[in-house]
């Protein structure tokens, strides 16, 4: 009836948590990347260090037995560790706790506390051991204001107070969730990593064939820088070869026409000229 | 035995002549809430919504004097007057805070500290804050009279406001509770509606006594 402030809908968590924050960090080595085609686990990666922030929480199981490292000394079976209560103690009327009628059902049943406690009020007031007065009135006032007031705005209240214990606890909880996300995103990261490390193995072979391309390349170069000196020097023999031979020939083309010319003589030039005369008459003749 | 209108008022709760009355004062301390558990529970956090709100309040009003853990005394102070004020409501229970040796008790030596130190410290400021800021130079005499005298009188005001809001409380809800003996049933109805509604303002004054005297003190010792 009265609203419960000191429920706690919780799980039975045994103790106050310990809590023991470490970081640690740890540097993923830079690897150097060469883009390659359209290999997506060899595409760009940032090359920055990778810190992966590591929190440690040890926060009590909801068990009692094992999870809890109790010193030695720590008797445990005769004063056993508190379990917080979920809900508080069964009351009856708002205030009067079940186990005080829990008492009178051996004897009276059922409706023997409720007897008890009227023909109690009876007897005292009826003794005037209780007197009615000014305090009796205000504790009436009093009390029909409580009950009014808990019954309109109890549930409210409680509700909205449970919103903030929410709050907090899930603030608690927080750290050690998002620790759990940490890690696993942590795990896929070491994974997806992995798996771009075999991707280079894939790199390597094209390195390889690479530089081999590059050897090759190189070699024919050379061999064609080779040939072409060959070439040109035997090139340089075939045109010697040819140039004195046609300047040779000049030579002797020269001195035959002009030893031919010295050895006509001059009766044989006007000869020759006669015979001319006579053939050019003869043709001009038949002409 | 009520032999006056008053007798309400009277710590007559004696063993050996001792007022045993005054003991409802540590009352108090039975409404503050366990924190043993690391999540608090429902009256907990009411309790430390209260008393971050009222510390949030404080540090403002104190301004460019606060230091740390300086709002810790005007919260426990609001808290023990509320308490007091509060539990007095129910019945059979002794309104400590309705007597002026307990008011006076809570204000007197707070004040007395803020003017030693005050004085002492900082004569020039105090001398200062007898002349408010603004104040034409013909009226300035006259203002420090004035000025001194609500200075002076700072602790019976504030023991005497509260004390005499919780005695009026207290005597009207007496007076209409004396009457109820005498009344027939559907009067008696009435009344218990009556009282209700000044419990209703009751509640509510007592917790605004309380917080009055919190800002008050915690003015004080800003002016210092």
């Amino acid at each position: 009836m009265f609203v419960n402030l000191n429920s706690t809908r919780l799980c039975s968590v045994v103790q106050p948590a310990r809590i023991d924050f470490h970081f640690s960090s740890h540097c993923w080595p830079e690897k150097k990347m060469e883009s390659v085609g359209m290999l997506s686990r060899i595409l760009a990666r940032s090359a920055t260090p990778r810190l992966l922030a590591v929190r440690s929480f040890r926060t009590s199981a909801p068990a009692i037995s094992s999870a809890i490292a109790e010193g030695p000394e720590r008797d445990t079976k005769n004063f056993p560790r508190q379990l917080r209560p979920i809900q508080p103690g069964k009351v009856r009327m708002g205030f009067i706790p079940e186990e005080w009628f829990e008492l009178f059902y051996k004897k009276t049943g059922v409706t023997g506390p409720y007897m008890f406690g009227v023909s109690f009020l009876t007897y005292l007031c009826s003794k005037e051991i209780y007197i009615m007065e000014h305090e009796y009135y205000n504790g009436l006032s009093l009390a029909i204001l409580c009950i009014i007031g808990v019954k309109k705005l109890g549930p409210s209240v409680a509700a909205w107070l449970d919103k903030e214990v929410d709050t907090y606890e899930k603030a608690w909880e927080q750290g050690r969730v998002q620790q759990l996300e940490d890690l696993k995103s942590a795990i896929e990261a070491e994974k997806k990593e992995q798996w771009r490390a075999e991707g280079q193995s894939l790199l390597f072979e094209a390195k390889k064939e690479n530089i081999a391309l590059q050897l090759e390349a190189a070699y024919r170069e050379r061999l064609m820088n080779a040939y072409a000196e060959i070439k040109k020097r035997l090139d340089y023999q075939v045109e010697t070869q040819n140039i004195d031979r046609r300047i040779s020939q000049k030579h002797m083309v020269n001195w035959i026409v002009s030893n031919v010319l010295k050895s006509i003589t001059p009766q044989q030039e006007k000869d020759s000229l006669k015979k001319c005369i006579a053939d050019l008459k003869a043709l001009s003749a038949t002409a | 035995m009520m032999s006056n209108l008053f007798s309400v008022f009277d710590p007559s709760t004696s063993i050996f002549s001792l007022s045993l009355n005054w003991l409802s004062s540590t009352l108090g301390l039975f409404l503050f809430p366990f924190s043993y558990w690391l999540i608090p529970s429902r009256y907990l956090v009411v309790f430390n919504s209260i008393g971050g709100t009222l510390h949030k309040e404080f540090k403002v009003l104190l301004g460019g004097s606060f230091k740390p853990g300086l709002t810790l005394l005007f919260v426990s102070l609001f808290l023990y007057v509320v308490f007091n004020n509060f539990l007095g409501l129910f019945p059979y229970i002794f309104t400590s805070t309705s007597h002026l040796s307990f008011t006076l008790s809570l204000s007197l030596p707070l004040w007395l500290a803020l003017m030693f130190y005050g004085w002492l410290n900082n004569t020039q400021h105090m001398f200062a804050h007898l002349v408010p800021q603004g104040t034409p130079g013909v009226l300035m005499p006259f203002m420090v009279c004035i000025e001194t005298v609500s200075n002076l009188i700072r602790p019976g005001t504030l023991a005497v406001r509260l004390c005499a809001n919780m005695i009026a409380g207290h005597l009207l809800m007496t007076l209409m509770g004396n009457t109820g003996s005498g009344l027939s049933t559907i009067m008696v109805s009435f009344l218990i509606l009556g009282q209700i509604c000044l419990l209703i303002l009751e509640s509510a004054v007592s917790i605004i006594q309380g917080y009055v005297f919190a800002v008050l003190s915690t003015l004080y010792s800003s002016e210092v």
